[in-house]
């Protein structure tokens, strides 16, 4: 739930990457998190890890971003990720209350295409659980780890990833990287800004902002 | 969803937090939608909030989560006593927790007396 503060003029959006175990989801924030650090520009705060010992996302992975402004609103991003393990159900349920903004990560690797086909499954049924359905949130897709065809690893093709995926909802995806970095950027910018143009549309924001 | 705070209810808001921090002698109160959302913050800090905004509401999903598991409605105190500083947890509404921080001389008691009575105060301004 997207919270616009007009006293403070701060507009606060909640983004969750969502997926199966291992597809990437803590190591695109922690890319993010790593180059935004090394920009002095940008104040970043602390990225907060809830894992198990074994480097496993136990509750979620967080930091806020400041984005800068948007109609003379400050605009933070809050970014999240689920555990991606079965087991961890409970938790990765919870780190959907008031989820804005969805990026699924999904797993290139021929042999997690039903753990992809699952987890999607389960998204669905995590967010009605908190009366939230696809068509309430904005969604896009990540095929993660494409870098490994270079290595001759055997890979899905990504128009069979969107089909077994993306056929219903026919939103955006990228091909990406977390590792490398590629178009890990492009997707958090590209989420961030679906997110924030239906929060205003649906705010009264715009109207505050227009001039008499 | 989206959630609108406008200019006047926050001022009352902060107004009630204002006082409460006065009176009872805590050091620094958040509160927070159940998402992790930072709403007002209110006294001396030395950390980032919206951290303690998210973590704290994580926390208290997850001690809801265990009271469910063994049958109980939900834990009526959720506190942490620590060297320098506590700190207590307290549902304000369904979707509104109340984060305070406090020196370990403060009387606990005396102190969930006190977020009763802003409990009182916010919900009633709610409502309106």
């Amino acid at each position: 739930m997207a919270i616009v503060n007009l006293k403070e003029k701060v507009i606060q959006i909640k983004i969750v990457y969502y997926g199966p175990g291992r597809s990437g989801k803590t190591t695109n924030l922690e890319y993010i998190f790593n180059r935004l650090q090394s920009q002095k520009e940008q104040n970043t705060s602390k990225l907060v890890s809830i894992d198990t010992k074994g480097d496993r996302t136990l509750f979620f992975d967080f930091f806020p971003v400041n984005l800068g402004k948007i109609n003379g609103f400050d605009l933070k991003l809050q970014l999240y990720t689920t555990p991606g393990q079965v087991k961890y159900e409970s938790t990765r349920r919870l780190v959907l209350k008031g989820v804005d903004g969805i990026v699924f990560v999904a797993d290139s690797l021929s042999s997690r295409q039903d753990a992809n086909i699952d987890s999607f499954e389960n998204l669905k049924n995590n967010l009605s659980y908190h009366n939230i359905s696809l068509s309430d949130v904005k969604m896009i897709f990540q095929w993660n780890k494409r870098d490994l065809q270079e290595q001759n690893i055997p890979l899905t093709d990504i128009e069979q990833m969107e089909t077994s995926l993306n056929s219903e909802l026919q939103t955006q995806s990228f091909p990406a990287s977390a590792v490398s970095g590629t178009n890990v950027f492009k997707t958090v910018n590209y989420i961030a800004k679906q997110t924030v143009e239906k929060v205003i549309d649906m705010s009264v924001v715009n109207q505050k902002q227009r001039p008499n | 969803m989206t959630s609108i705070i406008d200019e006047e209810y926050a001022e009352r808001i902060e107004e009630v937090l204002r006082e409460f921090l006065a009176e009872s002698g805590a050091t620094y109160v958040l509160l927070t939608d159940m998402g992790g959302n930072l709403l007002f913050k209110m006294g001396e800090e030395n950390f980032d909030s919206d951290t303690l905004a998210v973590l704290s509401a994580a926390n208290y999903a997850a001690t809801n989560e265990i009271a469910n598991l063994i049958n109980e409605d939900a834990f009526s105190l959720l506190f942490h006593r620590g060297n320098n500083e506590n700190i207590h947890f307290a549902k304000l509404t369904s979707d509104i927790l109340m984060i305070v921080l406090f020196k370990p001389y403060l009387s606990l008691g005396l102190l969930r007396l006190k977020i009763e009575n802003v409990q009182n105060e916010i919900t009633s301004l709610i409502r309106e």
